[in-house]
């Protein structure tokens, strides 16, 4: 069986990791480890989490990315979670998922911006 | 109410859990339900799925297209020979979890669908069914 893997790219100082659009179990496990490893080894200030493809999400899947999202944090980085789609918004808060306090952005280049606003009032200072 | 067409997938493992909910998003496409709708049906199967294969260590669910006067819909039924659920009533309050998961597979379920029904006897396993019928 063939599935669509995580992808993560780093964009100046930030990482970008896309979710294929219906994820198994393993491969939504594996976006904390290929996440974080990729957070330490491009030492970046934050993940973008790209959901625009995605389908489903899932109370399992839910859960993987608020954590994943809560140990970025513990590393000193920030999360945005960039393009959640109309109908995913819907199901996952009728089913009762919620990310926690995460950052949310309408598309990948809202997110983007977000964050380099934020690194400019950073600079500023 | 009358069953047009039926099929099953075996949840062995886990990724069984993505391929049956390739099969009921394909179902229920095939039956013209809209992006959200579609959407709520997967993720209700999703849950459903997970319990099979977590609680029960896998079953099996049977996908059905209805046909009931002049509404479509589908059923989904996961039925296992796992240990039961004792407080039926219990696993469907929210937060409640005996798995170490959130505890909102079955209430989150049934909000997504129309129509659930839950049998299980202590030691022999367990029949989840749901429904969801095309507004039209």
């Amino acid at each position: 069986m063939t599935n669509e893997l995580i992808s993560v790219i780093k964009v100046h100082d930030l990482l970008l990791a896309t979710m294929p659009s219906d994820p198994d179990d393993a491969t939504v496990a594996a976006l904390q480890e290929e996440t974080l490893t990729a957070m330490d080894q491009h030492e970046v200030r934050g993940l973008i989490l790209d959901l625009s493809k995605v389908e489903i999400l899932d109370s399992y899947f839910a859960r993987t990315v608020a954590e994943t999202a809560q140990m970025v944090g513990l590393m000193g980085g920030e999360t945005v979670i960039a393009g959640m789609r109309p109908a995913v918004a819907i199901t996952a808060t009728e089913l009762g998922v919620t990310l926690g306090r995460t950052r949310t952005a309408l598309t990948v280049e809202r997110a983007l911006e977000l964050a380099g606003q934020r690194n400019n009032a950073t600079r500023r200072r | 109410m009358n069953v047009q067409e039926e099929g099953e997938v075996r949840i062995k493992e886990e990724t069984d859990i993505a391929i049956a909910r390739r099969a009921t998003r394909d179902l229920a496409t095939k039956l013209g339900f809209g992006v959200t709708e579609t959407a709520r049906i997967v993720t209700a199967a999703s849950e459903l799925g997970r319990n099979t294969y977590k609680y029960a260590g896998g079953g099996v669910m049977l996908w059905r297209a209805l046909i009931d006067n002049d509404s479509k819909g589908l059923e989904l039924r996961f039925s296992d020979e796992g240990p039961g659920i004792a407080d039926v009533n219990e696993a469907m309050r929210e937060g409640h979890t005996t798995g170490g998961g959130l505890g909102m597979g079955l209430p989150g379920a049934k909000r997504l669908m129309d129509e659930m029904e839950i049998q299980s006897v202590v030691g022999k396993g367990t029949m989840v069914t749901v429904r969801k019928w095309r507004r039209r």
